[in-house]
């Protein structure tokens, strides 16, 4: 053996070298857990989660014409809408809107294909249930929006 | 009820003093403090190894997880305590309690201060030499009594482990004791306050006295007192990934929370010992720099500024926690535990209390050190393989330990050897 790499030895250099790296990971600003109930992590901007509608701030009406694109464009048919036609100004208008999130996909062809930019995939992730049967969602819920559950300890 | 209260104006243990009373009151205080130390040691190992693996570690129990080991202790209490149908029913119900009987029988001659010992045996480090080596047969009673593999690979490691790394131990320690008889006064001792009144006498702690002999023979002890305690890179017998859980595989609930109660009990004693024979135990830091009357002073204030300084951290805690009704209780309790503390550190600086209690407060800060060190080394090394632990117990730390025995002595007596020396050659 010769003389460096028998003195790192008795001298204990790997050692050493290698405490010193586990004491400098215990800085608190190398920390990567995230508390998630209690802090919520950064969602990127282009994000695809649970579906939403828009409704005009000012009026309180749907976005929606009920053109009916959105649920030509889903590949996995999950979007039925219905319309009718407004006897007076002759225009059309949508009666009801389901969107089944149990087989989505979150392509988000559907917020593509809208004319109006009614329909949007939103930022929020906490979907899961215990059944498929709330999954489906009726106009309301989608104009309501997402609601986040609050936690705390 | 006179001679009971005269025991506080004495300057002795309660074993010299020659009351039994005080004997058991010591007795039970540093059971309970023991214990205390142990559940807050299970805390910080979580804790500090999960920083360093950069995790966060408990955090829901209490704030930062403070509460976890008190958790642990109630799930541990109320699980089923399994026998399996084969087992050697007697020695299976004594192997835990006598692992903890061995492990808690050292504090009886732990100096952790000048007269805060149960007692002071005038062959004290023998008697801890030979209790610790007695905690192996425990380990093997509950490895062979369990009756199944795992456990008894687990005891036949742990068995070989403990006995061939106390060699070492033993010839380092005795270096230590050889170091007590060649002080001024000529005689050595066994007893562990003598050594440390040896070390105050000398003026310099034994890990920096006939440098670098005693600092080898201090770091011999303190890697043979990780493989004594079986932890941490050298915890083959309880090594998961190859035993599952080693000698206590078939334990479960109360009988294995003493195993693990005597497992950090030990810890906490043998780093006592290393601390009484190199560290210089219950004296303070600088003994010979910093002397005089001025720095005595400065150095017993010490537990008291540490105590207010932790004081108040609490409180400022306490303030800047979040004003929301979910944090109100654990903000009573921040600013509840913070009072006590700055109860304490009060008291702390009472002159009389001062005097007495320094001497704790330095061996605790020694001893904490060793327990913050046995984390590390578990965080950072990897385990040996078995013939590597062996290999280095019998070939390296033996050799060494050997060595530096002879050349302390030599040392010791090299006026006397030179002048034989010179009658030789005249």
């Amino acid at each position: 053996m010769s003389v460096a790499p028998l003195l790192r030895k008795i001298f204990l250099v790997d050692l050493i070298k290698g405490l010193s790296v586990t004491f400098r990971s215990q800085h608190p600003n190398e920390l990567i857990t995230e508390q998630y109930p209690l802090e919520r992590p950064w969602i990127a901007e282009r994000y695809r989660g649970q579906p939403r509608m828009a409704v005009n701030p000012d009026t309180g009406e749907s976005l929606c014409n009920g053109c009916g694109a959105c649920a030509l464009a889903c590949p996995e048919k999950l979007i039925t809408v219905t319309s009718d036609r407004d006897p007076v100004t002759k225009k059309k208008y949508m009666t009801s809107y389901t969107y089944d999130v149990s087989r989505c996909m979150f392509c988000g062809l559907c917020q593509e294909s809208c004319p109006t930019d009614c329909i949007e995939l939103s930022q929020d992730y906490e979907m899961a249930l215990y059944s498929r049967e709330g999954m489906t969602l009726d106009r309301v819920r989608l104009e309501k929006g997402p609601e986040p559950t609050e936690y705390a300890r | 009820m006179r001679p009971f209260l005269d025991y506080l104006h004495s300057n002795v243990t309660p074993g010299e003093y020659g009351s039994y009373l005080w004997a058991v009151i010591y007795i039970l205080i540093i059971f309970a403090v023991a214990s205390v130390a142990v559940m807050l040691m299970t805390w910080l190992e979580r804790k500090i190894l999960a920083h360093m693996q950069v995790r966060l570690g408990p955090m829901r129990v209490g704030p930062h997880g403070l509460l976890q080991p008190i958790a642990d202790a109630l799930k541990l209490l109320t699980k089923e305590d399994i026998l399996p149908d084969e087992a050697d029913k007697m020695v299976f119900w004594f192997a835990p309690v006598w692992v903890m009987m061995i492990a808690f029988l050292n504090y009886v001659v732990l100096p952790f201060g000048r007269t805060h010992a149960v007692t002071d045996m005038n062959i004290g480090i023998l008697f801890v030499l030979g209790v610790s080596s007695l905690s192996v047969l425990g380990v093997i009673m509950a490895g062979w009594s369990s009756n199944s593999h795992y456990p008894l690979m687990g005891a036949l490691r742990s068995s070989a482990q403990m006995v061939s790394y106390e060699v070492a131990m033993g010839l380092a320690i005795v270096s230590a004791v050889l170091m007590t008889s060649l002080n001024s006064t000529g005689t050595g001792t066994l007893s562990m306050i003598g050594i440390v009144e040896a070390q105050k006498a000398a003026g310099r702690w034994y890990i920096f006295s006939m440098f670098p002999l005693g600092l080898i023979a201090f770091l011999i002890f303190a890697i043979a007192m990780i493989a004594e305690t079986n932890r941490a890179p050298f915890d083959l017998p309880e090594a998961e990934s190859e035993l599952v859980a080693g000698f206590h595989t078939e334990y479960s609930g109360f009988r294995w929370s003493l195993f693990f109660l005597a497992e950090y009990a030990a810890m906490i004693g043998i780093s006592s010992v290393a601390v009484t024979l190199w560290l210089g135990g219950y004296l303070r830091p600088f003994p010979n720099l910093l002397s005089g009357h001025s720095w005595d002073l400065a150095f017993s204030l010490f537990p008291g500024l540490v105590f207010t300084g932790m004081a108040l951290m609490c409180l400022i805690g306490a303030a800047r926690m979040p004003k929301i009704p979910q944090m109100k209780v654990q903000t009573i309790g921040l600013w509840l535990f913070g009072a006590v503390i700055a109860l304490i550190a009060a008291v702390l600086f009472l002159p009389g209390v001062r005097e007495r209690v320094q001497d704790i407060f330095w061996f605790a800060a020694k001893v904490a050190v060793f327990m913050y060190l046995y984390i590390w080394y578990r965080g950072t090394f990897p385990r040996y393989r078995f013939d590597q632990l062996m290999n280095l117990g019998w070939k390296v730390l033996l050799p060494i330990s050997l060595a530096v025995l002879i050349l302390t002595a030599l040392v010791g007596i090299r006026q006397d050897l030179s002048t034989v020396l010179m009658g030789v050659l005249r």
